[in-house]
């Protein structure tokens, strides 16, 4: 899933798109050091701490000795990163040779990390103020109900039994790229929507929050101060309490939109409140393209085009729904037939056939996921099969050329046409051929120069 | 000629002891002399097999086995033991330095990724034993002191362990002062092994061999064992030797498993060392140039009284190395009926060998 890739890059690249000043100031935080390596791509990773202890500039040309030739690619993507997140900073010495020096703060930041150990972004409150704490369990539910309930507001208001205190303004920003507007009806999910549907949570989680960063200048926050925050949350203790008081405003502010997110809990007590941060918060930091968080699957496809689910979520259901016909609904078990008209609805929408597949395999349950294939053959065979169906017909602008004085001119036009790739079709008893268009001039230079 | 041969143990009894030709020792086990190392392919090694290839995960996350050498014997050598040469390793890197080392390794590790893992194995005289499991205690968040402290305490808890064990009345009189490599690789496996059956998505494990003490040739058997089995689940040995001589049980652990073996020159710069080479994620290693062995020690102990030997016997049907002529291999069983061939069967059986 290549999707993910370019939201999570996309995360990074708004922190690497921030003026140097302030990119600097993030990095006094030993917290983003840490999120920011945990985000680069291995190669990069390996070349922080190759340097972490090396405090002249290293000369590109002996950093490149430490690759195999194939490696180079790789090598300048990371060199690239590290320069964008001003981790690596470019040093031009007078001979005019390019060195790379490790960023200072972020040099000693993580030097002591690794020496001296991190500590906490700040004091859990004491457990005689908390009393009662939801358990990890709860939380978990908590924050899985409260993600996927905005998710189903997200791509149909109509289904959600609550809806979240967002704005219908701020709904619309992050609707923006998902889901296209129609005039009459319910906005139709666009090819992004549906790929945004099929990522794993954590990616899902980033894009949100990139548009909910994107979104913050136009309500007079600034991005860096969230980013922080968003990327401090994250090296919280999960399931602990910590009072609302140590917030600034901004963060306060912030946190309101956090809960409703899922990523913390809000509680109160007789005199404080405070918030838990979930799951989805202390997994922020997770390195991002990971895909080792993904939940177990649910789906049992079979051979006669019957699709099974076992789940209870709406969110699953209108999923599916988007290239099946869902049958029945039992309390855990979501009964659905793949069918040819449920197919043809789905292409109609911009889903591709192998976006179909590659879901149903991620998904599958894991009774059947230790079966090859995890889906039958004759179903994604026929899945393909449908979608190909409907390009059957395939459109090539041409030039029909007919009336030849002679047969021979005929043949000669013929054979220049074939020459050069464009015949796709001849008549020799009419002595008519069609040409694609894109030859025209070729054709008619060479037909000028034939009388 | 197989057809031959089927005819003639067919008639069976027909055979009279003339014909014990050159063409009958195919069929009955035989002790042959064969210069050492073996060739690869005598050991059932394809060559596609030479290195292990990598699992292709689709991220670095890793899971790190360290085996951390406590030898005494080693690492009291530098503590001023008198007829000690200034030169000795440990004198210029003691055990407790040493850890200051490997401790910030391991953090770093961590640091990369928070799904990494990292796993400590102590490789005692007597015993070995876990000492740290970052998946374990919950106290991760990068709490060094913490940390430190814990693989301090439980150490310190397993050299006393390990010292009383070699008091004991059924103590194993070892040769040397070597440590129990097999044991503590045996160990890591294990531990990789349930890690490969706990799911789906495990991280991709590698082992990290810190070996200070010499190796203990009693040990080649089970060490080759480990190694081979490392070689199957596609577990690079990686080795890092800081003791005075190369070790040959690691030089080919990490050949065979397509690890990196180092003899740091430095050692006040082993961390160093450390992060630049062994850091480096299995995936990354496919694009970077990493030490390469100047050459491997190939020789192998015998199987009778653990010596390492250049020339040996080797027995056709298990592959048993002796550095004697037996009767019978004291492996498989089979019985040697021949005496030792002379110097021109030896050169002969040489050439076929080089020949496969």
């Amino acid at each position: 899933m290549p999707e993910v890739r370019i939201v999570a890059k996309n995360f990074m690249d708004m922190v690497a798109a921030l003026p140097a000043m302030k990119l600097d100031k993030l990095y006094s935080s030993t917290f983003i050091c840490e999120a920011v390596l945990r985000s680069l791509p291995p190669l990069a990773k390996k070349y922080v701490l190759q340097m972490l202890f090396v405090d002249s500039p290293v000369t590109a040309k002996s950093m490149e000795e430490w690759l195999l030739a194939d490696g180079y690619s790789k090598h300048k993507v990371a060199i690239d990163r590290l320069l964008q997140l001003r981790i690596f900073l470019e040093v031009n010495d007078r001979k005019k040779e390019t060195s790379y020096k490790m960023n200072t703060k972020f040099q000693s930041n993580m030097q002591k990390y690794l020496v001296f150990g991190g500590t906490l972004p700040r004091e859990p409150m004491p457990l005689s103020v908390t009393v009662r704490l939801p358990t990890l369990e709860d939380l978990e539910v908590y924050a899985l109900e409260q993600w996927e309930c905005f998710l189903l507001q997200l791509i149909n208001s109509a289904q959600a039994e609550r809806s979240t205190s967002f704005s219908s303004s701020m709904m619309r920003v992050f609707q923006r790229g998902l889901l296209s507007a129609r005039e009459n009806g319910a906005p139709k999910l666009t090819e992004n929507g549906f790929q945004f549907l099929l990522m794993d949570t954590n990616a899902q989680l980033w894009y949100i929050i990139r548009e909910y960063i994107s979104s913050s200048e136009d309500r007079g926050v600034d991005p860096t101060d969230l980013i922080s925050f968003l990327l401090e949350l994250s090296f919280h203790t999960l399931g602990e309490a910590y009072n609302l008081n140590t917030l600034t405003d901004v963060q306060k502010h912030a946190i309101k939109d956090l809960a409703d997110l899922g990523l913390i809990k809000l509680q109160q007590g007789r005199k404080e409140s405070w918030f838990i941060p979930t799951k989805l918060a202390t997994n922020l930091s997770v390195s991002l393209s990971d895909s080792s968080s993904r939940k177990e699957g649910f789906v049992v496809v079979e051979t006669n085009f019957r699709m099974y689910a076992y789940s209870s979520s709406k969110l699953h259901c209108e999923i599916l729904r988007l290239f099946s016909r869902i049958e029945y609904q039992l309390p855990n078990l979501i009964v659905g037939a793949i069918t040819k008209e449920s197919l043809y609805n789905a292409f109609e929408n911009g889903i591709t056939a192998e976006q179909i597949i590659s879901f149903l395999q991620q998904n599958v349950h894991p009774r059947v996921a230790t079966k090859t294939p995890v889906i039958p053959e004759n179903v994604t065979d026929q899945i393909r099969l449908w979608e190909t169906d409907r390009n059957r017909v395939e459109i090539i602008p041409s030039h029909l050329y007919e009336d030849f004085p002679s047969k021979e001119i005929f043949e000669a036009v013929c054979d220049f046409a074939r020459e050069i790739g464009g015949l796709l079709w001849e008549d020799s008893k009419k002595m008519r051929l069609i040409v694609r268009g894109e030859y025209h001039q070729h054709m008619r230079d060479f037909l000028r120069h034939q009388k | 000629m197989a057809f031959q041969d089927t005819q003639k143990r067919g008639i069976g009894p027909g055979l009279d002891s003339n014909s014990h030709s050159r063409k009958e020792n195919r069929l009955t086990p035989r002790l042959t002399p064969l210069p050492l190392p073996l060739p690869q392919s005598f050991l059932r090694l394809s060559p596609a097999m030479n290195s292990a290839p990598s699992k292709l995960y689709s991220d670095d996350v890793s899971l790190v086995v360290v085996l951390l050498d406590t030898n005494p014997f080693f690492w009291a050598a530098g503590a001023g033991g008198g007829n000690t040469s200034p030169h000795h390793p440990a004198a210029t890197l003691p055990f407790a330095k040493f850890l200051n080392h490997v401790i910030p390794f391991l953090n770093s590790v961590l640091l990369l990724n928070q799904l990494n893992q990292v796993v400590l194995i102590a490789t005692g005289v007597n015993s070995c034993g876990y000492i740290y499991d970052s998946a374990g205690g919950g106290s991760h968040g990068g709490n060094v002191p913490a940390v430190c402290s814990e693989i301090l305490r439980r150490l310190e808890e397993f050299v006393a362990k390990d010292r009383r064990l070699g008091k004991g009345p059924d103590r194993v009189v070892v040769g040397g002062v070597s440590s129990l490599l097999s044991g503590s690789l045996s160990l890591a496996l294990c531990y990789i092994q349930r890690v490969f059956r706990s799911g789906a998505l495990h991280p991709q494990p590698r082992i990290l061999c810190l070996q200070a003490s010499p190796d203990g040739p009693e040990q080649y058997v089970a060490v080759m064992n480990a190694i081979f089995s490392a070689q199957r689940s596609m577990v690079p040995i990686d080795s890092c030797v800081i003791g005075v001589q190369h070790s040959a049980f690691l030089q080919q652990a990490s050949y065979i498993t397509g690890g990196v073996y180092l003899k740091p020159q430095q050692l006040d710069g082993l961390f160093q060392y450390l992060a630049a080479v062994f850091a480096t994620d299995l995936q990354s290693r496919n694009f970077l140039q990493l030490p390469k062995p100047a050459g491997v020690d190939f020789r192998a102990s015998c199987f009778c009284h653990k010596k390492t030997i250049d020339m040996g016997y080797v027995c056709s049907v298990c592959l048993s190395i002796f550095c004697k002529h037996h009767k019978k291999c004291s492996t498989c069983g089979s019985e040697f009926n021949q005496s030792p061939p002379d110097a021109s069967a030896t050169s002969d059986r040489k050439r076929k060998v080089s020949e496969v």
